[in-house]
């Protein structure tokens, strides 16, 4: 009872908040409703590929190819079927988002078979060329508009619907983890042939994993057709796996809080930097000369703290004093780089503005992340009360042992 | 139709043995790319994503070295530039240099400290090391308009033209008979047009007349020439390009001797063949990964200089990643980690490449390397030459 109780209280949690978010998505303008919309899709797309990546330990850098697969099909049935009716609105987009996973879950299987037989650096290029492959044949059919790409008629702009599409991906792979099903998905991740030994059908799980991860990213695929409106091959290049990928590495493989949040920070980062303001109120732009300077000492930076971290011995004081000395040291490091830089006149004339530096953020981010803590902001933990408390060294309270 | 004769409809096989030398051309750049993938897979077992942005960097220096030169595009366009085989070898060490000097700062600060980790954290650091030079580079590199090295700078122009089967004898003389009216034509109008002063575009009747008679000599003849031309089978083959293909040859044979015959080939075999025992054995095994770096950068940064110069190709800074793609697929094709197998490969997927174009599927062209890839890699994971031993587990 107790259990059927918090269910139902979470469900009616995870509805309300679907809601809040789209009560508060619509007050604003509209730039603020698509990046909310677009977190959604984000978080949907990092803790779907964390299914993939982290939680069964496979290595798919092709998930942008499951979303493409996903919006294209929605888009095609839309534009092809629809008859227009306002009425079967909500139910013509629940079908897409059907008809979308469907198709990408048909396209997780095909790509999923190839890592029965491979691993690791391979599976991860293999999968790569897969989402390649879908992007040039979509590009090359004209019944999608080829490069150009496609009109979506009907457009939705259902928020609440697409964070609802995040919080049940989110649901189900929490469930799954849980369940004994999921212990499967994890032995798979920890050691392939123990598990076979085990008993687990590695090849299922495998394929399984493949399918479910894609079948949500299609389901999002399909919801950002009918968002935006338009689509074309460019919106699903292959950044947009790799940006993907950033989120689940920032997050920590393995973990779905991990994923949500750093899906969330990282869909806001560029557009915060896009919104600064120089000192005369226009975009801030600042020279080439520092950006570049920037960049290369901080990834430095990063390098020698992380050497740092691995070679320190002593008491946690000197170490933080290291690592002050180090930052120090590349602070004045970046000084004179940067001045090196100015006596390159075209550097110096360069003004790039902040908004340009989306894809830079999101490299760097993944540098420095495999650097300094190539496990993620929380590994393998998920960020629960428990988890809290043991940071914060509040002991959960134990729980009474009946005696049998 | 049934399908296969579908399929050849766009095939013209007198242009075959030219797409073959096409193909070899550009196989034998994917084959210097190759090398560096091969040979760092080989040391470190490390697909060095990055390496393909390598390329992309040398090309750059390749443009701003010419730009050093005096090849601006503003010089170019004006005056009459002599250049010499000297600017072009100054262009290719520049581009090595740079190349290999960017590899080992990539290996130093990217990939050494992940050595310890597993190798699914180094390829993820090389995904975002290639990601930041791409966008990174977008960022201070000139990308629009897209400039590209001037052709300039190539002092070997003109073409090599060599006829595999000559065209039937009676066309051929067809054609020599139709040239003699065609030039007497021409000359006529041009003496015309010399002793009146005429417009060329605004003509007085009897001018228009001398002109039509000279423009239907002219097609006549070129008629025929092309009759002449598609009815035997040559090749064409720009001066530049061989060039391009001896040098990659004997960078490759460099490369080959430095690796067989030399202590730190040696040394470099031993590493490759076993890291932790070759390190016990006494070998600096950080000094032969950065010498791996520096000769599979320099590799590509010559291959970089090469396509740049020869080709022409408009630089972005996603320069590299198609033919990155393609060389790993070539790498991967001949056995990763083994030299040899790189080249083949190389020239195999400049062929097949150019093959996809001759069949009339030139907008496939990038997704081939990735269908060979994935075949490989599920039927035969070793490649044509490397051995076939799965990974261990």
């Amino acid at each position: 009872m107790k259990f059927v109780l918090g269910r139902l209280l979470s469900i009616a949690a995870a509805l309300g908040l679907c809601f809040a978010i789209d009560v508060f998505a619509h007050s604003q303008n509209d730039y603020t409703q698509r990046l909310v919309a677009l977190a959604g899709l984000y978080v949907t797309l990092s803790v779907s590929l964390n299914l993939i990546n982290g939680i069964t330990g496979q290595f798919s850098i092709g998930h942008a190819a499951f979303y493409q697969v996903g919006a294209y099909c929605g888009g095609f049935l839309s534009v092809r079927f629809y008859d227009g009716s306002p009425v079967h609105g909500l139910l013509w987009l629940l079908v897409m988002m059907a008809a979308g996973a469907a198709a990408a879950a048909g396209a997780g299987l095909v790509v999923g078979l190839p890592s029965l037989r491979l691993r690791g650096d391979y599976l991860a290029i293999v999968t790569m060329g897969f989402g390649e492959i879908i992007r040039i044949i979509v590009q090359n059919v004209d019944a999608f508009g080829g490069p150009y790409g496609m009109n979506v008629q009907p457009k939705f702009l259902h928020i609440w619907l697409i964070w609802l599409l995040a919080v049940s991906c989110i649901a189900v792979c929490r469930n799954l983890v849980s369940s004994a099903h999921g212990l499967q998905f994890l032995a798979v991740r920890e050691d392939e042939i123990a598990a076979g030994a085990m008993g687990v059908n590695v090849t299922r799980v495998k394929v399984t994993a493949f399918m479910l991860g894609s079948a949500f990213a299609g389901a999002a695929g399909a919801l950002l057709a009918h968002f935006e409106g338009f689509i074309t091959p460019a919106t699903f290049a292959m950044d947009v796996s790799f940006i993907i990928l950033t989120m689940v590495v920032l997050g920590g493989s393995g973990s779905i809080t991990g994923s949500v949040i750093s899906a969330a920070f990282l869909s806001y980062l560029p557009e915060y930097l896009r919104g600064l303001k120089g000192p005369e109120g226009g975009t801030l732009a600042v020279t080439g000369a520092s950006v570049a300077a920037a960049l290369f000492a901080t990834i430095i930076a990063a390098g020698i703290i992380r050497r740092l971290l691995d070679q320190a011995r002593g008491t946690p004081r000197s170490r933080a004093l290291g690592v002050a000395g180090i930052v120090g040291a590349t602070l004045i490091g970046k000084i004179v780089i940067q001045w090196g830089l100015l006596f390159i006149p075209y550097l110096r004339e360069l003004k790039i503005e902040a908004g340009q530096l989306r894809m830079v953020i999101f490299a760097v981010t993944l540098i420095i992340v495999m650097l300094l803590r190539p496990q993620g902001m929380l590994a393998h933990h998920e960020l629960s009360w428990a988890f809290i408390g043991k940071i914060l060294g509040i002991k959960a309270p134990a729980k009474a042992v009946t005696p049998a | 139709m049934p399908l296969s004769l579908q399929l050849l409809a766009g095939v013209d096989f007198h242009t075959l043995p030219q797409q073959v030398v096409n193909g070899i051309m550009l196989g034998a750049i994917y084959a210097l790319i190759a090398l560096g993938y091969t040979m760092v897979y080989g040391v470190l077992k490390l697909i060095n994503f990055a390496h393909g942005e390598v390329y992309m960097l040398g090309a750059y220096v390749a443009l701003f070295a010419s730009w050093r030169l005096g090849f601006t595009p503003e010089a170019t366009r004006g005056t009459n530039l002599q250049s010499s085989a000297f600017n072009l070898v100054i262009l290719l060490l520049a581009s090595m240099a740079i190349c290999a000097l960017i590899g080992v700062i990539i290996e130093r600060f990217a990939y050494r400290p992940m050595r310890q980790h597993a190798r699914i954290a180094s390829l993820i650091t090389a995904i975002g090391v290639s990601m930041f030079l791409q966008f990174g580079g977008a960022l201070v590199l000139p990308i629009s308009p897209e400039p590209n090295v001037s052709g300039e700078i190539n002092p070997y122009k003109g073409t090599y033209q060599a006829s595999l089967t000559p065209s039937p004898t009676a066309l051929v003389r067809q054609r020599d008979a139709a040239k003699q009216p065609y030039e007497a034509a021409q000359k006529t109008f041009d003496e015309y047009i010399a002793a009146t002063h005429e417009d060329r575009f605004n003509l007085s009747p009897k001018g228009i007349e001398a002109r039509d008679l000279a423009q239907q000599a002219e097609r006549t003849y070129k008629d025929l020439e092309s009759k002449v031309e598609s009815a035997g089978v040559s090749v064409i083959v720009p001066k530049g390009q061989l060039v391009m293909l001896v040098t990659a040859v004997f960078l490759m044979l460099l490369l080959r001797h430095l690796v067989m015959r030399t202590r730190a080939g040696r040394a470099m075999r031993a590493v490759s063949h076993d890291f932790d025992s070759a390190a016990l054995m006494g070998v600096n095994v950080n000094r032969i990964v950065v010498l791996t770096f520096v000769l599979g950068s320099s590799m590509a940064g010559a291959g970089a200089m090469m396509t740049a110069t020869f080709l022409g190709t408009p630089l972005t800074t996603f320069y590299g990643m198609e033919a990155g793609v393609k060389a790993f697929t070539a790498a991967v094709l001949g056995g990763i980690g083994n030299i040899p197998g790189a080249v083949l490969g190389g020239l195999l997927m400049g062929v097949v490449e150019e093959m996809v174009v001759w069949a009339g599927y030139s907008s496939y062209r990038d997704a081939i390397a990735f269908v060979v890839l994935i075949l490989v890699l599920l039927f035969r994971p070793g490649g044509l030459l490397g051995s076939a031993t799965m990974e261990k587990i």
